[in-house]
């Protein structure tokens, strides 16, 4: 079944792919900012929002995946997009999951030597976006690993997915929620060949991302 | 230039500074001296405004910049360190930098990382990147104390060429008791937080 790869096991990795890396993308350019902001500021309210990612980053898929679907429902805020149940909205409720780790593993990240760093940029005068720029270039090394763990963390879930897209087969199937459907039919052949199709993509990303590690460090 | 009122800084209960008033005008050039402890490191931290001063009033006039004792090397090649802190034009950064490379004994070193430099390049490196910038006040934290005896005599000529040059106001802080050879040099003395001697050198490198 792996070898020959029919059309549906194409679809449903192609949907997962493109979902992870949207979340991973959209999480990581929101989270990343934030996160050396929570280590290079200093502002009312900083305790507090900390406590807050780090809640959040604890909220179960199956509450975000609810949220976002109350959000995107019809009669909903936002339902007027009519978004629920795509491939848009499950990225959505991905980004609301991922962020608050990526905020909270970039701040870990940069407050290492942050301190320094901060006075070194701060005494050169730096402006804000300076100093931004120069805390990612300069753990880029440590951020590509954030970066894999949100996109570990996208491709694995599957509570919020199936909540907001609905497992519709050829749309919003995705790796994960074919493998709770396959399994729950008694169907292990197809959920099994899923299950080494999402091992070796997440062999395939951690090789690629060590690679660029290596590099860098060179 | 600089003015200081009431200033104290205080860790927990102990106090690291305190300066009832001290006046530094434009174009002096001070070398703070002390032992380990004595004060010297937070004073030019509250002067660059990387620390704030528990109680007391700071007044500064014009554009700062400060080398902390850890400068950090950023990520990249020793060339693109300096670029990274040149603003203007492509062609005058690339002008100014190979100029700063030169002065700085840093030429043979310029494609490589700046993490992988020794104490004392490091050092040369981080005050290149300061003394690139035209500022009017100029702090500098032990810009020497990793360096070799020739490193130092190195340092200290071209900091005294850059006050010359600009006219910049100085205050840098030693343990070595070797300072660059200034006009209108000023040694202040620190002692547990509090200043125990403010001299005038009436020594005239000019002359």
């Amino acid at each position: 079944m792996l070898l020959s790869m029919d059309g549906e096991i194409l679809q449903i990795i192609g949907v997962t792919l493109r979902m992870s890396f949207f979340s991973t993308t959209i999480s990581c350019l929101i989270g990343m900012p934030l996160g050396v902001i929570m280590t290079s500021s200093s502002f009312r309210g900083k305790r507090t929002i900390r406590k807050i990612i780090n809640t959040l980053m604890g909220l179960p898929p199956v509450v975000a995946g609810l949220i976002v679907y109350l959000l995107f429902t019809k009669y909903g805020p936002l339902g007027s997009f009519g978004m629920l149940f795509t491939v848009e909205v499950m990225v959505v409720a991905q980004c609301l999951l991922i962020t608050p780790v990526v905020i909270s593993l970039t701040s870990g990240v940069c407050s290492v030597n942050g301190k320094s760093l901060l006075e070194t940029a701060k005494g050169l005068s730096f402006g804000k976006i300076k100093t931004m720029r120069l805390f990612l270039s300069q753990n880029r090394i440590a951020l590509s690993s954030v970066m894999l763990t949100a996109f570990g963390r996208s491709i694995a879930e599957v509570g919020a997915v199936s909540i907001v897209g609905g497992n519709i087969q050829w749309k919003t199937r995705v790796m994960t929620t074919a493998i709770m459907l396959e399994t729950n039919k008694g169907n292990f052949e197809f959920a099994l060949a899923l299950g080494i199709v999402l091992l070796i993509i997440s062999f395939a990303v951690n090789i690629l991302a060590s690679l660029l590690t290596r590099e860098g460090e060179e | 230039m600089i003015k200081i009122n009431s200033l104290k800084k205080l860790y927990g209960d102990r106090t690291v500074l305190d300066i009832p008033e001290l006046e530094i005008s434009k174009g002096e050039h001070i070398i703070l001296i002390g032992h380990n402890g004595s004060g010297k490191s937070t004073l030019l931290k509250i002067l660059a405004g990387t620390e704030k001063q528990t109680e007391g009033e700071v007044l500064t006039k014009g554009q700062i910049y400060y080398l902390p004792q850890q400068s950090i090397p950023f990520n990249k090649s020793v060339k693109s360190n300096i670029l990274y802190c040149l603003e203007g034009k492509r062609k005058d950064k690339r002008e100014l930098c190979e100029k700063m490379l030169d002065a700085f004994n840093l030429k043979q070193l310029e494609s490589k990382n700046a993490k992988t430099l020794s104490g004392g390049e490091c050092q040369r490196l981080a005050l290149a990147r300061v003394l690139c910038k035209k500022g009017d006040i100029i702090l500098l934290d032990e810009p020497s104390s990793a360096a070799y005896s020739k490193g130092r005599e190195l340092i200290n000529k071209l900091i005294s060429d850059y006050c010359e040059k600009t006219g910049c106001t100085l205050v840098m802080t030693t343990h070595t008791g070797e300072y660059p050879k200034l006009n209108k040099l000023r040694i202040i003395e620190l002692c547990d937080g509090k200043i125990i001697s403010d001299t005038r050198e009436v020594e005239d490198y000019d002359a």
